[in-house]
């Protein structure tokens, strides 16, 4: 069972790392080879009502840094940037169909794509932890809100 | 502010091809250091664009060679458009580092200066909260957007003459969805004729009253002339035509404008077509065998109500109500 912290008003899964860049969260297996991906309470607000979501194609080898699909909202077309390098073994094909699950349960059913790890140090440059999650979720809500990217 | 000055690049008129490539080829520049830029051009002839996650064959493709017009995907969202030479395109580019990181929030940046340069010009526009650049309840504006490597490029146009008939005409439909998108195409979208010198005039100082920067003319760099090159050959290209892989949606979507939406769909023996508008139901057509033909009453009890609300509408129509609640499930109009 996920636990759940509520931070800022938005609900923020403490079971699993965070990237920092592009609001993404990151689920290992023990041991730490294939990753689970999606995108977190904050990267779903900031990026608006979801109209398409594509991914590349499984069996694809993506290195941090490299778009491992594209989104799109409000006509704005971006990609998804990878936290991590591995090989694709599987994309979630139902938020493909329907994107409005990425929005009703992001932590869950709404996940985008599973790699097999091609280097898990990577890992260590995501935030985790029971405790420095909730702090770095609510320092960048606190930023958002201050740029105005986020309504107060 | 990112830069001192904001470049302003004026291409005139150009091919189809070159209309969508020499934007990209900025993006990719901004994005390997190039400055913000404001760039201009306008189409040669007619041909028809296709959003980046948008299959190609929701675009009339015999009918667009028939008609001899070229069909080019862009990298920015929105779906199949019919552009030709009365419409003047205008592009600001800036690093993905100067734009709002929300969307909605870095749209609005964007947009807001193009509205001031319709202003300029004598069209009473505004930004609606749905991001549409209007006047009145009609779009005047088609835009969109992309983050193209760690540039973030938004696009639009002053349409001074909309062909309505050939917008309707390049996109895949039946003809009863045919005809009802080209009826809420003339009311939801429409041109506004004004001088292109003035509103690019107007948009340059916009903009760079907005960025805080110094318009200065400028052009391609040679990193860019090489892109473009590049661009060239792929936009070109059967691959890239095809896009990105897609599924068959489950019904048809065609949004005339935010919040305006005809769609198509099915459900065992049942079909229904039903334009949106504003999230309720403006009009429905239903079909299905066990309705005997008298479909009327249901339609009527359709128009007005939500798309949340049809199966408590439906729900006393039995199994012709069963299958066509089952087909509206499958409409997802977002945006």
């Amino acid at each position: 069972m996920t636990e759940f912290a509520e931070v800022a008003g938005f609900p923020v899964a403490l079971d699993r790392a965070y990237d920092p860049e592009n609001h993404l969260w990151v689920s290992v297996s023990e041991p730490a080879t294939v990753a689970r991906i999606g995108l977190d309470a904050l990267g779903v607000e900031t990026s608006g009502t979801l109209a398409q979501l594509a991914f590349v194609g499984v069996g694809e080898a993506i290195k941090r840094g490299e778009a491992f699909g594209s989104l799109e909202a409000a006509k704005f077309v971006g990609p998804l940037t990878s936290p991590l390098s591995g090989r694709v073994t599987s994309t979630n094909e139902a938020v493909v169909a329907d994107p409005r699950l990425v929005e009703s349960d992001p932590y869950g059913a709404g996940w985008l794509i599973e790699l097999t790890l091609s280097d898990p140090s990577e890992l260590d440059g995501l935030v985790r932890g029971a405790e420095a999650v909730p702090a770095w979720f609510a320092a960048e809500v606190a930023d958002y809100r201050l740029k105005g990217v986020l309504a107060e | 502010m990112v830069d001192a000055h904001l470049r302003v690049a004026d291409f005139g008129r150009v091919t189809p091809l070159r209309s969508q490539t020499l934007w990209h080829a900025l993006a990719y520049g901004v994005s390997h250091g190039g400055p913000p830029t404001l760039s201009f051009m306008r189409p040669s002839r007619p041909y028809v664009g296709v959003g980046y996650h948008h299959r190609l064959d929701e675009a009339d493709l015999d009918d667009c060679r028939e008609a001899g017009l070229p069909v080019y995907r862009r990298m920015v969202g929105g779906g199949v458009v019919y552009l030709d030479e009365h419409q003047q395109f205008f592009q600001i580019c800036l690093p993905l580092s100067a734009v709002p990181k929300g969307r909605a929030a870095a749209m609005r940046r964007l947009l807001e200066p193009a509205v001031v340069a319709f202003r300029a010009v004598g069209v009473e526009a505004e930004l609606d909260d749905e991001l549409e650049i209007t006047v009145g309840e009609a779009k005047v504006c088609g835009h969109g957007a992309a983050q193209i490597e760690d540039a973030v490029v938004v696009v639009g146009n002053l349409i001074e003459r909309f062909d309505h008939a050939a917008a309707v005409r390049v996109l895949a439909l039946p003809e009863q969805v045919r005809t009802e998108v080209a009826r809420l195409m003339r009311r939801y979208v429409t041109a506004t004729p004004a001088d292109a010198a003035a509103f690019r005039e107007a948009a340059v100082a916009a903009y760079a009253e907005a960025l805080g920067l110094e318009a200065v003319p400028g052009g391609l760099s040679p990193y860019e002339r090489e892109c473009l090159s590049e661009l060239d050959r792929r936009f070109s290209s059967p691959e890239w035509q095809r896009g990105p892989a897609r599924s068959e949606p489950a019904c048809a979507q065609i949004k005339v404008r935010a919040g305006v939406w005809v769609v198509a769909t099915a459900h065992e023996r049942a079909t229904a077509v039903a334009s949106v508008v504003g999230g309720r139901i403006d009009r429905a057509w239903v079909s299905d065998p066990d309705l005997d033909g008298d479909s009327s009453q249901l339609e009527d009890g359709l128009r007005g109500i939500t798309l949340a609300e049809v199966p408590a509408v439906l729900g006393e129509y039995g199994e012709p109500g069963r299958r066509l609640t089952a087909a509206f499930a499958k409409a997802r109009p977002v945006g």
